[in-house]
């Protein structure tokens, strides 16, 4: 890409799950994981603050967040400090906006930092806090939340290309047992045994409990620097080298074809010609698999298997370690839950330490050299992804 | 959801034309009296607010009384919108007319809401949801499907669309799956 290079240097991610913890306990609890994973770093360098959180307001009723994880992590931004919501995706707009801010010059050293706190006493609250992501006045009244839709959208792969329940739960058998590995994970396999996963209950027909992620707690941090200090941090840095984000619609009237993202095939193409890369030069991949059925037309719009080839891509070990490329080696959404704002953030760290192979040997990619991250948000009507190479010069 | 029956729809039939969104009905709306029935928050609440006083938009709701699904044209353009808007997307006029939807139409897909439904909907469930594309508009709605078990749905079916009262006196749309 043109501009000054960029690059991940460090990250970290909190326990996710189910915490006893307030947002800004999560935010204390990442910055303190931040500077202690990278000492080199002085707080009082961090010259701006990108903060992804998609809905404090609903879930732990705070707005101007901003600054109160700035405080709470004990840094002080001088350039840029600002919130990036994006709903699901809320945490690599943080990235994409810190990545925008050193390229152009404006920010040096620069922190982007997920948080979300889901868990709240009444879980209808958080449902109708999940509902309103989507066109709340025209689609929420009959109680559109992310389940039902992506349920369509199985409905649909199933009647169009005969995707079928097991391989269904082959994205999630996959993901929860790449989780293993990951102490941070909401789940493991032993949460979603894989015998069961297609006796577990109905959430919204087709999709069962394990093909849904889930309401979690949790936050991520990463360090971003410009080429000139990247050395100092790092001997892998995760060089940033292509972007790109697509959008066709709001309400779900307009959400087309189900099947035919094309939005997807869109932003990673402008994402993979930016990095000057094709597909199949990817080693892995961080995928947002919200649900079992989203990895299938993942695979499928980044073309790396024809259309309604997706459940066999999986279901043949494709996307596993051994196969083409590894799809979601940290365990996925499926796997390590997916507090909104902090998945893209926690998608990047991964990254990071698959490049430094300081990841399990379990689920570390041999020899990765290039990494794609891809967020969806909302019902599949936005895409944002993100192309990473390791190490070598800037 | 209960509410008593849709009321009959007017003649003239589908998209026949009607004042621009702006222009104040001669028959000023009738605000709900009654309180809401176990009443949301209001930033917890998916029922819009349908009065004049609270949306440009008043007269969808006023036409949902009058048993009317509609929706707003760009009569310059012909763009038919949905959800109805008080400025076209393509030409960005604001002179639009009001327009019906055609009654009819058929399941493109659907699932079911078995867990996890918002507040205030919880005893609802299960309640099956679906995109439905309607028969003589280029639209595809997504709606409630009443009428019918979720696991007795098809792909394909014929459903109809039909306004309906909240308990609280407010109106909405849904579709409905012969019996
Ligand atoms: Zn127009």
């Amino acid at each position: 890409m043109s501009g000054r290079a960029v690059a991940v240097v460090g990250g970290v991610t909190t326990k996710w799950g189910v915490r006893s913890a307030t947002w800004p306990e999560l935010a204390q609890e990442v910055g303190a994981a931040l500077f202690r994973a990278v000492p080199e770093l002085r707080a009082e360098e961090v010259d701006s603050l990108f903060v992804g959180a998609a809905e404090p307001e609903r879930f732990a009723f705070q707005s101007h967040v901003a600054p109160l994880a700035a405080e709470q992590m004990g840094v002080r931004p001088h350039r840029i400090l600002q919130r990036t919501e994006l709903a699901c995706a809320s945490g690599q707009s943080a990235i994409r906006s810190a990545y925008a801010a050193i390229a152009s010059g404006l920010s040096d050293i620069a922190v982007a930092v997920g948080i979300e706190k889901m868990n709240i006493p009444s879980m209808a609250e958080a449902n109708s806090s999940m509902g309103c992501v989507m066109d709340r006045m025209w689609d929420g009244p009959h109680g559109a939340t992310a389940p039902p839709f992506f349920a369509m959208v199985a409905q649909r792969h199933m009647l169009e290309y005969g995707t079928t329940e097991e391989q269904l739960a082959a994205v999630s058998e996959k993901n929860h047992r790449f989780a293993n590995s990951n102490p941070s994970a909401q789940f493991h396999e032993k949460s979603f045994p894989r015998d069961k996963l297609l006796r577990l209950p109905l959430i919204a027909p087709p999709l069962r409990l394990g093909d849904c992620s889930s309401m979690t707690d949790g936050a991520a941090a990463v360090l971003l620097v410009g080429e000139e200090s990247a050395r100092r941090f790092t001997d892998t840095p995760a060089w940033i080298r292509g972007t790109g984000q697509y959008s066709d619609f709001h309400n779900l009237a307009h959400s087309g074809s189900l099947t035919d993202w094309v939005g997807l095939k869109t932003a990673s193409r402008e994402a993979l010609r930016r990095a000057g890369i094709g597909v199949h030069d990817l080693d892995f991949a961080e995928v947002h698999d919200c649900f079992s059925i989203s990895e299938i037309i993942e695979y499928e719009a980044l073309g790396l298997c024809g259309p309604g080839e997706g459940g066999r891509f999986v279901a043949d070990g494709r996307s596993s370690i051994g196969g083409e490329i590894v799809v979601n080696p940290r365990g996925g959404l499926l796997g390590c839950g997916h507090p909104l704002g902090a998945t893209g953030i926690g998608q990047a760290v991964e990254v990071f330490h698959q490049f430094a192979r300081t990841v399990p040997p379990a689920r570390q990619v041999p020899d990765p050299e290039w990494a794609l991250v891809h967020n969806l948000s909302g019902s599949a009507n936005v895409h944002s992804l993100m192309v990473y190479q390791r190490g070598g010069a800037a | 959801m209960s509410g008593e029956p849709p009321r009959p729809r007017r003649p003239g039939g589908a998209l026949s034309s009607e004042p621009r969104p702006e222009e104040t009905p001669k028959n000023p709306p009738v605000e709900p009296k009654a309180k809401p029935v176990e009443a949301l928050p209001f930033l917890l609440d998916f029922f819009p607010l349908e009065g004049a006083k609270e949306t440009r938009l008043s007269r969808f709701y006023e036409r949902l009384r009058e048993g009317r699904v509609s929706t707003t044209r760009c009569p310059r353009d012909l763009e038919l919108h949905w959800p109805p808007r008080t400025a076209c997307p393509k030409c960005h006029s604001e002179e639009l007319e009001w327009t019906d939807l055609p009654e009819k139409g058929r399941i493109y897909s659907f699932s079911a809401v078995l867990a996890g439904a918002p507040l205030g909907m919880e005893a609802e469930v299960p309640y099956a949801v679906g995109l439905v594309d309607l028969e003589g508009a280029p639209l595809r709605l997504f709606g409630r499907i009443e009428g019918r078990a979720w696991n007795a749905l098809h792909v394909g079916e014929s459903v109809r669309l039909e306004p309906y009262a909240l308990p609280d006196g407010r109106w909405f749309y849904r579709f409905r799956a012969a019996d």
